[in-house]
């Protein structure tokens, strides 16, 4: 309840310090429609070429993008910004005020910046899966359905999982700037589904930076390419990676020493 | 003047030389879009044999050659300018008896690439290992006309970016004016796919826009893909383009720091 409260409440302050910048929410707004605009022009230009890429037909690529959205607002609204404040504060020792607090302190880490615009691109990922599965024709099986929501879900907490160690790498070098940035660079790979990269790249963003367990893996699901098993595998998989990462939290934690003090 | 550059030169190698590691991430992030879009493409051309008559081996050089180009031609004035217009810290550099972005800012961007150089050969060379292109097809001759066009192209877009920072003399803030003009040098410059492969319309529209001389036209010209007649046309375009951007830069930058209040400063 108080988690809720203080959610609710560190929206409030993101929403109000958004409204100091109206324009630029405009701006962006209209920025991201008009790349999504070029996202659709590159699939048209694929598809005048191919009827198909890699077994992958145009309505499934469309419901791809769509899931690499939700991935995407994920990082843009939390991920990118509270990274930034993290590193800051790590730098400069305002963290320990952070840590001061009687709150779960990977809590505040995770929600005190959020980018509210981005929010409309979870709308803009969701119409545009729900259009690309009426593209692709074929009546979706009710569990192909589920299982996507749940892997776009665990895909989403895995990838959470590895920021939360990437950061408290920091913790133990402190000159670690760089802590999310082979994450930020593979992230484009998300946009094509993971089975047309060359193996060692296919091996890359699905074991060491999983970002196609969060975007091809659940377009898998829907295409009902994955057993019931592999699907619990995931789910399984990914509770783990988030336990593994509390932990890891907590050591680098009681290992930090503080810069200010 | 000479001996400012390489003074400049010292300074700026020596200050990116101390973020190396900081740079060996960022190259990271020029080398993933090109090797995705390799991907896609010999996907389709391996599946059906070629697309609109490129192979994979085209797709492959395209894309190989993209990586290096693409590093030669880039510009990064607006990251390293912009926020000293909008912050008012140009006042210092202004002081300085020669032009600011002539002087520094060139250098700096010189200098990164540079850097960059060393990281992404190794880079290249294992990336060619798993790839294997054929570079059959390039001659000296091929190699020895894409100087110039190399020298354009980077002149064009150092040029352009460097008139958008110059907005901020007016909006104080210009990124979303340069993220839509990095939109625009994604769709007409060859990086998503070879131009050919796009809708007759954006096709035409490219041959009027300066973009394609960042990348697609010296790519082609490396490849040895292009006529007489497209080399004399491309060429002239690139001649055009850079008289153009030099006007174009030398108005804002004087009507610019005119109005300069160094808010902030």
């Amino acid at each position: 309840m108080q988690t809720l409260r203080l959610l609710a409440a560190l929206f409030k302050v993101n929403v109000q310090m958004t409204l100091a910048y109206r324009t630029d929410t405009v701006v962006n707004i209209l920025l991201n429609l008009f790349w999504l605009g070029w996202e659709l022009l590159g699939l048209n230009i694929i598809f005048n070429n191919t009827s198909s890429l890699g077994g992958w037909g145009l309505g499934e690529l469309v419901a791809l993008l769509g899931v690499f959205h939700l991935v995407n607002a994920l990082m843009a609204a939390l991920i990118w910004p509270n990274t930034e404040q993290f590193n800051t504060s790590v730098r400069d020792g305002t963290l320990d005020y952070t840590l001061l607090k009687p709150v779960n302190s990977m809590f505040l880490v995770t929600f005190s910046r959020m980018v509210i615009w981005r929010v409309w691109d979870l709308f803009l990922g969701t119409a545009l899966i729900i259009v690309g599965i009426h593209i692709s024709g074929g009546s979706i099986h009710l569990v192909s359905l589920f299982s996507f929501i749940l892997l776009t879900g665990t895909g989403s907490v895995i990838l959470y999982s590895l920021w939360i160690v990437m950061i408290a790498a920091t913790f133990w070098f402190v000159k670690f700037d760089n802590n999310v940035t082979i994450l930020q660079a593979l992230l484009d790979t998300g946009r094509y589904p993971a089975t047309v990269y060359p193996a060692w790249l296919r091996l890359i963003v699905t074991f060491v930076v999983p970002i196609a367990v969060a975007t091809t893996v659940p377009l898998q699901a829907l295409r009902g390419d994955l057993t019931l098993p592999q699907v619990l595998l995931f789910a399984g998989i990914s509770v783990a990676c988030f336990l593994a990462a509390v932990r890891i939290w907590k050591a680098g934690v009681r290992h930090y020493s503080g810069a200010s003090s | 003047m000479l001996k400012i550059y390489k003074r400049l030169w010292q300074v700026n190698w020596a200050e990116q030389w101390q973020y190396r590691a900081n740079m060996l991430m960022y190259s990271l992030y020029g080398l993933v879009s090109p090797i995705v879009y390799l991907a896609v493409w010999t996907t389709i051309a391996n599946s059906q044999g070629s697309v609109n008559g490129l192979t994979a081996n085209d797709f492959i050089t395209y894309y190989m050659t993209l990586l290096i180009v693409d590093q030669i031609t880039s510009d990064i004035t607006i990251h390293i300018l912009a926020y000293k217009i909008q912050d008012g810290t140009l006042a210092g550099d202004l002081l300085r008896p020669v032009h600011p972005i002539l002087t520094s800012t060139l250098v700096y961007n010189v200098a990164s690439k540079a850097l960059f150089f060393t990281v992404l050969l190794p880079a290249w060379i294992i990336l060619a290992l798993i790839f294997h292109p054929n570079y059959g097809a390039v001659t000296p001759g091929s190699l020895l006309l894409a100087v110039p066009a190399l020298l354009v192209g980077f002149a064009v877009n150092f040029l352009l970016g460097a008139t958008i920072t110059c907005l901020a003399f007016w909006t104080t803030r210009v990124y979303a004016i340069s993220e839509f003009f990095s939109a625009l040098v994604v769709m007409f410059s060859g990086q998503f796919v070879p131009l050919q492969l796009m809708p007759r319309l954006i096709q035409d529209i490219a041959q009027f826009l300066p973009f394609q001389l960042f990348k697609y036209v010296p790519i082609e010209i490396v490849l040895n893909r292009l006529t007489p007649g497209e080399l004399v046309r491309d060429f002239a375009s690139g001649a055009a383009w850079l008289v153009i951007c030099l006007l174009l830069f030398s108005w804002t930058w004087r009507e610019g720091v005119k109005r300069f209040t160094a808010v902030g400063a």
